[in-house]
């Protein structure tokens, strides 16, 4: 080292970042030798893993040390942009307390003691215990859960080789309830556009937080350039409440009150769509009924609206309609009426009429819808591998006892129903987990009862980047490589018009991870099940989806993203007459310039189905949305709410180096009056408890938060010491959430009565 | 000066989501304990529930009096044609002198290479290679714009002829070169 005045003087901002802080926990990055990034490209287009939105991105090694990563370009919806987490990707590649050797438990379950195996040992381990529970109780008693997304599937798959029904992702934990709504009222998944809206009514879906970044840039984009107007009801004063025309602060969990109250509105003041009604609607009749009594005046005792407010609002949305929306939200599982509350919000789209309108809601257009619009092969379908003899399952899901929840069943399940069958034998034992980064002590409700559930497995393996709190309790962890080191299928990614895109190493793989797809393979092969897994490669696999056409799989991966043809609502004349000009052999429109006529509903009436006959055999009492009451709290508690954050992910990045380094602690919101009331300053070490558990967090006063609510932002407060940075810092919210299934969705509960005092 | 090269900071459109901060980071290598730029969102201002926040960018604002160049007494610190204010680390004795001086406080030392660091519009990463800074080109709501403010046509010089802004600590007499449009509610639509 020179030794010049500036080396002299190096102390005075030098960092001790990068250093390993922890005590090296085996398995991790910091017991190998670090070495520089090898790149595979110069630059490539790839998929983010940083949430569930997962952008196309675009991303070039630095010098050898450094991956920067923005968003692809190509991708128009998504404006080459990428988020804080996003953008955060690499510091993961170099994180020392990333895992990089499967890790075996030494000491007693959670205790943290644990040895590096070798990945052979780790398949021999898992194919002895699982083949060992299959033989004693059956296979059906091995839960396999993961996050939904790219990989859930090929953990499915392996479930189903095994031979077990119980298969769950993360959706009754998050987005769940939207979903099924949806499913229950349209026959299937909406989007919606809101790029294109002149009037959004918005509950609590923070958009510009929980950044999802097509929508978020669709609503800035009808905020800027479409002039739109923006009204958020939420009961905290968040970033999207800041960017509003109008912020009312509703009272916790009674958004369902304003949903109806504005249909009744709409439906009494007769604003609604009639045409649109009469065609593509069934149930209209009984809905109107029972909207009756919904006045604006009953909602304002309810929810603490100005009923005038609603009045204007519902006309106003009317003016603005069909190119205007009703946001039906994200995860926000404010009460145990998440089912009548989503299909509220749809209502008030249905009602002005804005389906397949621009700035309405609207189905995706997947490759084959699309072709046959375009009457020629405007995009290419993917094939599927057909895998031979699949064994039949006759065990029945665990959450199969109860009818109610029958939507759930092929798309993801009541996870929380795990827990319940582990505890409580309902309705048969559970004697092993398979999970596949995710985290159910941090999503779930109720952490304690997640512990008690994992201490009472025989078996539990988790698949993870980091020793999550999650997996601290299972007796094999196997480290998966990042995102950023992973070649995977090709994904359709379609909206207005087909689009697909892929995910691709940046980097060659640092230390001994694998791809989780070749993990379950691999388990496959141990477990004896090696005929149901017949690709090879991952490029096997991606010739498969492109049916052997080679040059298209290389376009697809050169381009990292692509779309096809050009946006179409069917209900839009102007979209439609683009998509004839560019399709010369497009389906004839009908008299009135549209593809109206074309509009089908997988639902048993055809129709969208305002009120259902199937939900009142699956659900009785519950066909016809309706309002019921519901106690979330004690009279002496403070409602307790959470958010997302930009710079974080649920339960997922709170340890990741750039985002722990932005946030690293989740301060109570609470109201100045409030917290005058218990003598708390900013900056006060609090308690928070209730039947459900106690936390201790510092004090925010805001005036951002209604005097009888306190919020936090989710995911911080990680019990376990694996979690360096996470550990101990701010309140775990799934601590003082209670166990509540919500009906038909199978939904667990995010708003509950808390107790709050000075620590 | 050939070049004016400005930015202009659109708080009604930032959401202060940090991802300028970050990709900042990553394309300049910046190290974990020092910032080139991030954005802080302070309040909420206002009476409840009549609220608002700030969105407040914090990065160099290559003053056109700038007095971190006026007490650097090597010249390392200096303007370039372009109207950045840049670093000539071979120049540097390390004195602190600039940052000292900087009103904004914007400049710090970086741990790695010991010599004073702070935002320089990427002009030696991605402006050299004609793309925009990092910060603005991963912007996800477009708060950003940034370009020559001597050619009219420009998207900055069109923004400032038309809103409203104004520039940090303009009373100094420093001439920042980072420009703000500052956010009210429903300013957004304008």
């Amino acid at each position: 080292m020179k030794l010049d005045r500036r080396s002299f003087l190096k102390g005075a901002g030098a960092s001790t970042a990068g250093c390993a802080l922890v005590a090296t926990l085996p398995g991790t990055l910091a017991a190998f030798e670090q070495q520089s990034l090898k790149p595979v490209g110069s630059e490539v287009n790839s998929i983010c893993e940083m949430c569930s939105t997962r952008c196309p991105i675009s991303a070039r090694v630095i010098n050898g040390k450094n991956v920067s990563i923005l968003g692809n370009a190509a991708a128009k919806s998504f404006g080459g942009a990428v988020c804080a987490r996003g953008g955060a990707g690499h510091s993961l590649l170099y994180d020392p307390q990333r895992l990089v050797k499967p890790l075996k438990r030494v000491g007693e379950r959670g205790e943290g003691q644990w040895q590096e195996i070798e990945w052979h040992e780790a398949y021999q381990l898992i194919a002895e215990k699982l083949n060992g529970i299959k033989q004693k109780y059956g296979a059906e008693s091995v839960a396999f859960s993961s996050k939904s997304g790219s990989q859930h599937k090929y953990l499915f798959h392996l479930a189903h080789a095994f031979g077990s029904p119980n298969t769950f992702t993360h959706a009754s934990t998050c987005p769940g309830a939207y979903k099924y709504a949806a499913s229950a009222m349209y026959g299937g998944g909406v989007k919606r556009d809101l790029g294109g809206a002149k009037y959004i009514i918005n509950f609590g879906h923070n958009l510009y937080e929980g950044i999802n970044m097509s929508e978020t840039r669709g609503l800035m984009k009808a905020q800027t350039k479409g002039k739109a107007k923006l009204v958020v009801f939420e009961p905290r004063f968040s970033i999207v409440a800041d960017k509003a025309d109008k912020w009312y602060p509703i009272k916790p969990g009674t958004d369902i009150a304003v949903a109806l109250s504005l249909c009744h509105v709409l439906i009494n003041d007769n604003l609604y769509d009639h045409d649109f009604v009469e065609k593509y609607v069934a149930g209209f009749d009984e809905f109107a009924d029972e909207v009756k009594q919904y006045t604006p005046e009953w909602a304002e005792r309810i929810c603490e609206v100005p009923a005038a407010d609603i009045r204007r609002i519902a006309h106003e949305l009317a003016a603005a309609a069909p190119h205007a929306l009703v946001d039906y939200g994200h995860r926000t599982t404010f009460t145990p009426e998440e089912f009548e509350l989503r299909r509220a919000l749809y209502a008030a789209n249905v009602l002005i009429g804005n389906l397949e309108r621009k700035g309405g809601l609207f189905f995706a257009k997947k490759a084959k819808t699309y072709n046959q619009f375009a009457g020629d092969d405007a995009a290419p379908t993917l094939g599927k591998p057909g895998v031979d003899g699949m064994p039949t399952i006759t065990a029945k899901r665990i959450d199969q006892v109860d009818q109610q929840f029958a939507m759930t069943w092929s798309k993801g399940g009541v996870y929380q129903s795990i827990l319940d069958a582990a505890l409580e034998s309902k309705p048969y034992q559970l004697k092993g987990w398979v999970i596949s980064r995710s985290n159910p002590m941090q999503t779930m409700t109720d952490r304690a009862r997640v512990v008690e559930a994992m201490k009472q497995m025989e078996f539990v393996v988790c698949c993870d980047l980091y020793v999550s709190e999650s997996a601290a309790y299972a007796d094999v962890i196997l480290p998966e490589s990042t995102y950023l080191e992973r070649d995977e299928e090709i994904f359709d990614k379609s909206s207005k018009s087909p689009a697909y895109y892929v995910r691709q190493r940046v980097v060659e793989t640092i230390g001994d991870t694998r791809p989780s797809w070749q993990i379950w393979q691999q388990i496959g092969h141990a477990l004896g099940l090696g005929k149901f897994f017949p690709w090879e490669t991952m490029e096997s696999l991606q010739l498969v989806q492109t049916k052997k056409d080679a040059k298209l799989l290389q376009e697809i991966k050169r381009q990292g993203y692509i779309s096809y043809g050009v946006p179409l609502l069917l209900r839009e004349p102007s979209y439609v007459a683009k998509f004839q000009a560019t399709h010369s052999k497009a389906r004839v429109a009908d008299e009135d310039g549209s593809y109206a006529s074309a509009l089908k509903f997988k639902t048993p009436s055809g129709k969208i189905e305002l009120s259902s006959t199937k939900i009142e055999t699956m659900a009785p009492g519950r066909g016809v949305i309706r309002y019921r009451e519901v106690t979330l709290k004690q009279p002496n508690q403070l409602f307790f709410i959470q958010g997302k954050v930009a710079v974080h992910t649920n339960g997922a990045t709170h340890n990741v180096p750039y985002l722990a380094n932005l946030m690293n602690d989740n301060a109570v919101w609470i109201n100045p009056i409030t917290a005058g009331h218990m003598g708390i300053k900013s900056g006060d070490k609090i308690r928070l408890y209730n039947d459900t558990g106690e936390e201790h967090g510092v004090a925010l006063v805001t005036p951002g938060i209604r005097p009888d609510t306190v919020f936090a932002y989710m995911g911080f407060g990680s019990k376990n010491k694996e979690l360096a940075r996470a550990y101990g810092r701010g309140v775990h919210c799934g601590n003082l959430l209670p166990h509540v299934i919500s009906p038909v969705t199978g939904m667990s509960l995010h708003t509950a009565g808390v107790s709050v005092a000075k620590a | 000066m050939t070049k004016r090269y400005v930015m202009v900071h659109d708080e009604n459109k930032c959401i202060g989501c940090q991802a300028c901060n970050v990709a900042c980071r990553s394309e300049n290598s910046t190290p974990d304990a020092v910032t080139r730029i991030q954005v802080r969102i302070e309040g909420p201002h206002g009476h409840y529930p009549d609220l608002h926040f700030k969105y407040h960018r914090v990065s160099c604002q290559q003053c056109e009096n700038a007095p971190c160049v006026e007490v650097c007494p090597t010249g390392a610190a200096y303007v370039g044609d372009d109207g950045i204010i840049s670093i000539n680390k071979d120049k540097c004795v390390g004195c602190q002198y600039c940052i000292a001086a900087c009103p904004y406080k914007v400049r710090f030392i970086n741990p790695e290479t010991r010599v004073p660091d702070k935002c320089d519009f990427c002009k030696h990463s991605r402006l050299a290679e004609g793309k925009q800074p990092a910060c603005v080109s991963v912007c996800p709501t477009d708060a950003l714009t940034f370009g020559d403010a001597n050619d009219p046509s420009s998207d900055v010089a069109q923004l400032l002829d038309t809103r409203i802004h104004f520039q940090d600590k303009a009373h100094l007499g420093t001439k920042p070169r980072v420009y703000r449009i500052p956010g009210k509610r429903g300013g957004i639509n304008q």
